[in-house]
């Protein structure tokens, strides 16, 4: 028991300075956390106080603002002003705050303001560029930059090449995923070569994850669009991996149809 | 005289207690419950069946869980159901499990805002499947088609909001005895050109004896089955024309983003042939039929002044049931290659598909009682849960490893073949569908063709369409936008569990961000110049 006395001593005197910042036990915050799950922000905002100490309290505080109904542009002025204090921070606290204040402007207010918003997102991956929140920004900076922000040099620029750009700095497996399908889908909107976009959708498709019916459109697709593409192979595994997960599917029929024809011209060319 | 007084007021107030309490225990609900939990379970079927179905799940449900109460609502549909629904769950008095359906009128948003995802859920094996064909399965995969229209009208493509009780289709009911009089034996159509020779025969029949028989029981609700059924055939081709994303199957948005685009118009010939089937069939209801709704067409029909009602194996219990003759259910054939009328716009045999679940059941986000609902959902949905629900109702199960009862076994003979999408291109929004039966009078009678309804139809979707892509994008943006906080909640929550709750949510948003995106573009890109 001796032992253990200074021990704790010790510990408290190192957690002392972390409290004092007002990091907070995370304990504390569960109940506003689980909230938040539960799409109960509303609870939040009574369970917290808006200038509590604690950085994690006030983060929760702005989350739930931001989710309380009803919304107002003067509440999202209200989130982003505590959300701003937040940011400057070293912390993660600081890089979650950053990315909720480019939601913000990105899909909260009446008025969204998509340049400030890929400005925040830029802002964040540059300056936290492993933060889990800049990785999740990038996606979303992809995303602005597929379909809303005009290209600053050519009107008639490929839309796909500036969130291409992007993917070499998401080094989140499952992140990189997810804008890897968004280029591919955006690549099939925006009516890009067939080669342009499929590659994207392979990528997403062989992280796996995807859930609901992503996950088995995607496989459809990627069939169909390498049978478009005369990749009999890719068409050949795609269907046989689709029958063998959704046998009873509306599309099973089509897709028999379409591996026998697959089949036959790799028969043809000697690649069965 | 005050003594008395006294003693009459004390009398009567001692007859009153005494009353009160003999109304206390006879009359009213218990003082104290039995029951820590009570759940409630509201749904439209008040068929013939579903109610029994599902009160006999309940009683075991509440034999193996002491501590639970169900409480099954019944409410009835077209009318009613819609609004009770979305006052109470808008009032947070809605009730813990709760049906929905992705046709409803003006419901679209109703899953993402009020509705919780179960796709965490459905990953794992359903507890009650012990000792059955299914344990160890994952919940999700036990569904007979896995789910496909909770997946399909999920608002979130990542996520999936419902479990199905049943399967449905639709068939045919014809009154065999009826047939055997009108073509002297039983003859079961095998492709749209047999029925187009029966239904000519049954007007002949009836020309001839003066009875009022017609081929189709009629009605407003009966002949948008029909209707999606046959117009289906010459559309395929279209829907392979428009089908980029190579997904062999269009969702809405798509078809309603490609008209904005110009792609398709109901003018063009195969949508034309497809109109002209409709007009086949409907011709062979008798006059008037667009005023009357599902019960007359069925009345029509238990009558025996139809030779056929066409609508789906729900309601085949309350036909068995009721009706004085004897009933045999057939599929409705499409048109083929091969059809003398529209054959040539037909690129192959049309599909029913292997068996859709329905009856799809959500839980309220505000549930009181959310895993206590999830229980239940998870027995009513296992295979001694679902086997109590089909045995007792008469309705297809839906779930894997429940026996099929012997007289509804001919429903799972299901027609294989080509699939078009979501809907067909009379439903593809609220907008488009109330167009369609507002001008559907251009197609019927004789004064009708399908040249005018398209005529009529055109005019009037450009703006029908565009309004129905526009909801179609406000329901995703409902989605997206309140999952920013739950994310920033799964983030502050530690452990395994929260880590990936808060992956698929990105994830999820993330693709409804872009679906949304998408439809945003294309609204833009075909807004009508000022």
């Amino acid at each position: 028991m001796r032992s253990v006395r200074p021990a704790r001593i010790i510990l408290s005197l190192l957690i002392w300075p972390l409290l004092a910042a007002g990091a907070g036990a995370p304990a504390d915050l569960d109940p506003a956390w689980t909230a938040l799950t539960n799409s109960r922000p509303q609870d939040v905002l009574r369970l917290l106080r808006r200038d509590a100490s604690a950085r994690a309290e006030r983060l929760a505080w702005a989350a739930g603002r931001i989710g309380a109904q009803p919304a107002s542009d003067a509440s999202m002025r209200e989130a982003e002003a505590v959300l701003a204090e937040l940011a400057p921070g070293p912390d993660e606290i600081a890089a979650e705050a950053a990315y909720l204040r480019a939601r913000i402007y990105q899909m909260h207010l009446s008025e969204p303001d998509f340049p400030k918003a890929a400005q925040q997102y830029a802002e964040l991956a540059a300056r936290r560029p492993q933060s889990h929140w800049a990785q999740l920004g990038l996606v979303k900076l992809g995303l602005l930059k597929l379909y809303l922000l005009p290209d600053s040099t050519d009107p008639a620029a490929d839309r796909l090449a500036p969130a291409e750009a992007l993917l070499p700095r998401i080094s989140e497996p499952l992140l990189r995923r997810d804008l890897d399908l968004q280029i591919g889908q955006a690549g099939i909107v925006l009516h890009q070569p067939l080669a342009r976009y499929l590659p994207h959708l392979i990528a997403a498709e062989q992280v796996g994850g995807i859930t609901g019916t992503a996950g088995e459109d995607l496989i459809v697709q990627i069939g169909v669009l390498s049978e478009r593409g005369g990749d009999w192979a890719r068409a050949r595994e795609y269907f046989e991996r689709y029958l063998a997960n959704y046998p009873t599917n509306v599309r099973a029929f089509t897709i028999r149809q379409k591996l026998e024809a697959v089949n036959r011209r790799l028969a043809q060319e000697g690649g069965a | 005289m005050r003594r008395l007084r006294a003693r009459l007021g004390l009398g009567l107030l001692v007859a009153a207690f005494t009353a009160s309490v003999y109304w206390v225990f006879t009359r009213s609900e218990p003082v104290i419950r039995h029951r820590e939990v009570t759940i409630y379970f509201a749904h439209w079927q008040i068929e013939r069946g579903p109610p029994d179905g599902i009160n006999a799940a309940i009683k075991r449900y509440e034999e193996l869980n002491p501590r639970v109460h169900v409480v099954q609502l019944q409410i009835p549909g077209a009318t009613i159901y819609p609004q009770w629904m979305r006052s109470n769950l808008a009032g947070d008095t809605g009730p813990d499990l709760m049906e929905w359906g992705a046709w409803l009128p003006g419901e679209k948003d109703i899953p993402a805002r009020y509705f919780a995802p179960l796709t965490a859920e459905l990953a794992k094996p359903n507890p009650y499947n012990r000792g059955t064909s299914q344990e160890k399965i994952p919940w999700q995969d036990t569904f007979h088609d896995k789910l496909l229209a909770p997946k399909r009208d999920s608002p979130d493509p990542g996520q999936i909001y419902a479990v199905n009780i049943t399967e449905v289709t639709l068939r045919l009911f014809c009154n065999v005895e009826l047939m055997k009089e009108v073509l002297g034996r039983v003859v079961v159509p095998r492709n749209f050109d047999d029925l187009r020779k029966i239904l000519a025969a049954v007007k002949e029949f009836s020309r001839k004896t003066g009875r009022p028989i017609s081929g189709l029981a009629g009605s407003r609700d009966t002949t948008r089955a029909v209707a999606e059924a046959v117009f289906v055939a010459p559309l395929i081709g279209v829907a392979q024309r428009l089908d980029d994303a190579g997904m062999l199957y269009l969702y809405n948005r798509q078809m309603l983003a490609a008209y904005l685009a110009g792609r398709w118009r109901y003018r063009e010939p195969a949508v034309l042939a497809g109109l002209q089937l409709v007009r086949e069939a409907t011709n062979a209801m008798k006059p008037g039929f667009i005023q009357l709704r599902r019960d007359d067409a069925m009345i029509e029909f238990l009558r025996g002044q139809a030779l056929f009602f066409f609508y789906g194996t729900w309601d085949a219990t309350s036909l068995r049931r009721l009706a004085p003759f004897k009933i045999q259910p057939m599929k409705l054939m499409q048109a083929m290659p091969d059809d003398p009328e529209v054959g040539r716009f037909v690129v192959g045999q049309g599909g029913e598909g292997i068996g859709e679940t329905s009856l799809s059941m959500y839980l309220n986000k505000a549930s009181r009682h959310p895993a206590e609902a999830l229980d239940f959902l998870k027995f009513l949905t296992s295979v001694p849960g679902n086997q109590l629900f089909t045995d007792a109702s008469l309705w297809l199960p839906a779930v894997n490893g429940v026996v099929v009862p012997e007289e509804i076994r001919n429903f799972r003979d299901y027609q294989e073949g080509l699939s078009v999408g979501q809907a067909p291109y009379d439903a593809l929004g609220t907008e488009v569908s109330t167009g369609w039966d507002r001008n559907f009078y251009h197609l019927t009678g004789d004064q009708g063709s399908a040249e005018q309804f398209a005529a009529a139809m055109d005019a009037a979707m450009p703006a029908a369409m565009r309004m129905d892509l526009n909801a179609e994008m406000r329901a995703t943006l409902v989605l997206v936008k309140p999952q920013d906080p739950v994310i920033a909640g799964w983030a502050g929550l530690a452990g395994e569990k929260a880590k990936t709750r808060r992956e698929e949510a990105e994830a999820s948003q993330t693709m409804s961000e872009g679906l949304a995106l998408q439809m945003q573009l294309q609204l833009a890109k075909t807004k009508p110049a000022p």
